[in-house]
């Protein structure tokens, strides 16, 4: 492909300093242009001078932000490009995005998945065409998980209690046997713990921790006493 | 409409209709706009000797319309910024926004100040103490992050010190809990949950002794 692109531009260069020296008259010249040899030509090295300015190693962020990541699996694509979006450290499952190559103003670009995470209901892409006239970056992934509960039981309670997932809280009272915390995202962690315990008592909490999987979760079990 | 009066008597008319309406002949700007995420009270703008307090909204977070008692004229400054900030929140310009708070009355037909308020966000950590072995995960609930902890490198004395990397927003709850134990031992979490206060919590304190065999 080199070879023939060198032997391309040679030609035309040649003919340009051909056309430049010998001052054909406009009439030869314009036959010689109806060739369509010189013709292809001629494009071929328009297109070798554009891509010299931009091409493939453009100028401008193609991203945007992701959320609902909590899993490794989601893959995005624009041409032959591939992204991989791998869930951040601190667990909030968003976070920003782009293309690790840059894209050329004027350029086109459709960004899809080539695969999503195992443990979403789905995937969705906001503004995930158009054409580039600056960076970019308002194309918006956003994954739903899939999403299991998480509840238990309580014995012996005698006064008000307080359990905590995380930022997720939940207030009982004295006689309580069942507590159902909101629901967890597929392969996120859960932790139950005790934020407030009730007066006079001390509550435990035995299978409080975990990873949800794929089904709910229904096994934490909290005692208080005496 | 060709002659030549007819048209700057129009324009009249019209003009004197416009200030009918603005109760002045004088182009006359209102300082207004909106600010989202205030949850909290206290915030306070102020901007050409004019102060006003904004209440958090009904719903908490939703977007509050502002507007200053005085109107401005052509041509003067205004600078509308927070006196005082909601408690336990800090105000900004909201992201992919241009800052719009500072500017000249006129430049623009009208003025519509942005403003976005977020909780203050806090970390939580604490010391592990005794942990002589990798495997160590810790977890605050389902949404707050985990923590890895590998064993303390030879000649290090514990405790060592954690911390999450993400941030728990003041008046949020956290609980850390041991989501996989080291081998071989087991921890256990003091001071695992609370509601987040005005300051970084460093007392989630983790210590961890050999397993029962």
């Amino acid at each position: 492909m080199d070879q023939l692109l060198a032997k391309w531009t040679k030609m035309l260069s040649d003919f340009s300093i051909l056309t430049a020296q010998l001052r054909f008259p406009a009439r030869f010249f314009g036959d010689v242009m109806k060739s369509s040899y010189l013709r292809a030509g001629a494009a071929l090295a328009c297109a070798v001078a554009l891509s010299a300015c931009g091409g493939s190693d453009g100028q401008l962020v193609l991203g945007g932000n992701f959320a609902g990541v909590t899993k490794t699996g989601l893959v995005l694509t624009n041409g032959g490009q591939e992204k991989a979006i791998n869930p951040p450290a601190d667990g909030s499952g968003a976070g920003s995005w782009a293309f690790d190559n840059l894209i050329s103003t004027d350029d086109r670009y459709n960004v899809e998945f080539k695969s999503k995470p195992s443990n979403v209901s789905d995937c969705t892409i906001e503004n995930a065409s158009g054409r580039a006239g600056y960076h970019v970056y308002t194309v918006y992934v956003t994954c739903t998980p899939n999403f299991r509960a998480l509840s238990g039981t309580i014995g012996n309670l005698k006064g008000e209690l307080v359990l905590v997932n995380g930022s997720d809280n939940v207030t009982l009272q004295a006689g309580a046997t069942s507590f159902k915390m909101a629901n967890v995202a597929e392969d996120s962690p859960y932790g139950v713990s005790i934020l407030r315990q009730p007066a006079d008592q001390t509550c435990t909490v035995s299978n409080g921790s975990g990873t949800a999987r794929q089904s709910d979760i229904s096994n934490v079990s909290v005692t208080c006493t005496p | 409409m060709k002659s030549s009066l007819i048209r700057p008597a129009l324009a009249l008319a019209l003009a004197a209709g416009l200030a009918g309406c603005g109760g002045s002949d004088k182009a006359e700007f209102v300082v207004k706009g909106t600010i989202t995420g205030i949850v909290y009270p206290g915030a306070v703008l102020t901007t050409n000797g004019m102060e006003i307090a904004i209440a958090p909204p009904a719903t908490p977070g939703a977007p509050v319309n502002f507007e200053f008692p005085n109107k401005l004229e052509y041509g003067d400054v205004y600078n509308v910024v927070f006196k005082s900030e909601p408690n336990n929140q800090a105000c900004f310009t909201p992201q992919n926004t241009i800052p719009n708070f500072n500017d000249t009355a006129g430049r623009l037909a009208e003025i519509a100040i942005t403003y976005a308020c977020a909780v203050d966000p806090y970390s939580i950590g604490g010391t592990i103490t005794g942990l002589t072995a990798d495997g160590l995960v810790l977890a605050n609930g389902s949404t707050g992050g985990t923590i890895t902890v590998t064993k303390p490198a030879a000649g290090v004395t514990t405790p060592i010190t954690y911390t999450f990397a993400g941030p728990v927003l003041f008046g949020t709850t956290y609980g850390v809990t041991v989501l996989s134990q080291p081998t071989g031992q087991v921890c256990t979490v003091a001071n695992a949950a609370d509601t987040m206060g005005a300051a970084n919590v460093t007392n989630i304190n983790v210590t961890c002794v050999a397993a029962p065999s």
